[in-house]
């Protein structure tokens, strides 16, 4: 998706695989290696795919929430991110959303390394998802006491496709840390400066943030470096 | 608490209308309208399905939403109550989010709080 007027004019299908070319090719790829090892499993679990209940609000996507804890005493790596990561569930619906949401603590009660991940089904909230790897993210930093109703505005506009970014929002985090909170929105593509100004514009619309709030957008590539430097990895391959 | 989902009944999605878009100034400044006119729901092309805030906290009431989802996993302090020792007090698997905010604080726009970071 180059840019959110390419995501306008296709949007009568309601097809959510209509991009050309890029990240989503490698994304069917990897779905139809997922839908191999569904098969291998009863027929009953295909047929718990997560739809709507009669009666119920559909949203224009599935979501699935995630949870992840940092274990105490032990070096982070890929491996044991993943890990750590526990999927909580999928919804179809607004009602649905709320049996979950319902049942889960609020963020600012986490206690911990912890953070909530909200989303889209089919996309690991991890920077080398097919879905992020050319994606980033705008970050926001909170101070201690904001986190609950930060997140539960920003779900909302996510759930009622409130950014109006055609297929760019991957999914939102809140990160719950030592002395600050963090809540962060994920996009496909970092270089489509159109569509991360209009992020940014809509999340400081449906936040309430007063126009001095400092807000950092991050390519994923960058967190990748960031994170190979800090834990003094080298690039296989000779570079770095 | 706003009672609008429960009175709302699921309708189709409207026929869609093609819009074409070739300029930033032709969006609509208000995200809730579409170019050419505003659907209730719908975005350029028609397909969108847009909810605000409002409506969203107002399905929160609804019973369906105040079942627990199935399949839930158990995770202390996250979907069940922090730790053994208060299994058996009195959070009885009531966990915050489910404790709603004090009334009227959280419908409508105008009741959003100021930060200061």
């Amino acid at each position: 998706m180059n840019n959110k007027f390419d995501a306008l004019k296709d949007d009568d299908s309601g097809d959510h695989d209509q991009d050309q070319g890029s990240p989503k090719d490698g994304e069917k790829e990897k779905t139809e290696d997922e839908d191999q090892n569904i098969k291998k499993k009863s027929l009953s679990d295909v047929l718990q795919m997560v739809l709507p209940g009669a009666g119920e609000h559909p949203l224009q996507y599935n979501y699935t929430f995630w949870y992840s804890r940092r274990t105490p005493g032990r070096p982070a790596s890929t491996q044991s991110y993943e890990q750590n990561i526990k999927q909580i569930g999928i919804f179809a619906s607004v009602e649905q959303f709320w049996r979950f949401y319902s049942h889960m603590i609020r963020p600012g009660d986490l206690t911990g390394h912890s953070d909530f991940h909200l989303f889209k089904e089919g996309i690991k909230p991890m920077w080398e998802d097919d879905a992020n790897k050319m994606g980033g993210k705008w970050i926001i930093r909170l101070r201690k006491g904001l986190a609950s109703r930060c997140w539960e505005n920003l779900i909302l506009a996510m759930l009622g496709e409130q950014f109006m970014v055609g297929e760019e929002i991957c999914g939102a985090v809140v990160s719950v840390r030592f002395q600050e909170d963090i809540i962060s929105i994920w996009n496909k593509t970092a270089g489509d400066q159109a569509t991360t100004a209009r992020i940014r514009d809509t999340l400081r619309r449906v936040l309430n943030l007063p126009p001095n709030t400092i807000m950092e957008y991050k390519t994923h590539n960058d967190s990748i470096k960031a994170w190979e430097d800090f834990h003094g990895l080298v690039n296989p391959s000779g570079g770095l | 608490m706003s009672t609008d989902c429960k009175k709302t009944t699921a309708t189709d999605i409207p026929s869609t209308r093609r819009v074409s878009i070739n300029d930033a100034a032709h969006m609509p400044l208000d995200y809730s309208t579409t170019p050419g006119g505003t659907l209730f729901s719908t975005t350029p092309g028609g397909t969108r399905i847009i909810y605000d805030r409002k409506f969203l906290l107002g399905c929160r009431s609804s019973p369906v939403a105040k079942t627990p989802p199935r399949g839930l996993p158990k995770i202390p302090g996250v979907t069940s109550p922090p730790s053994k020792d208060t299994d058996e007090k009195a959070h009885n698997g009531e966990l915050p989010n489910n404790v709603t905010a004090p009334d009227g604080s959280n419908t409508g726009d105008d009741s959003q709080f100021e930060i200061d970071i």
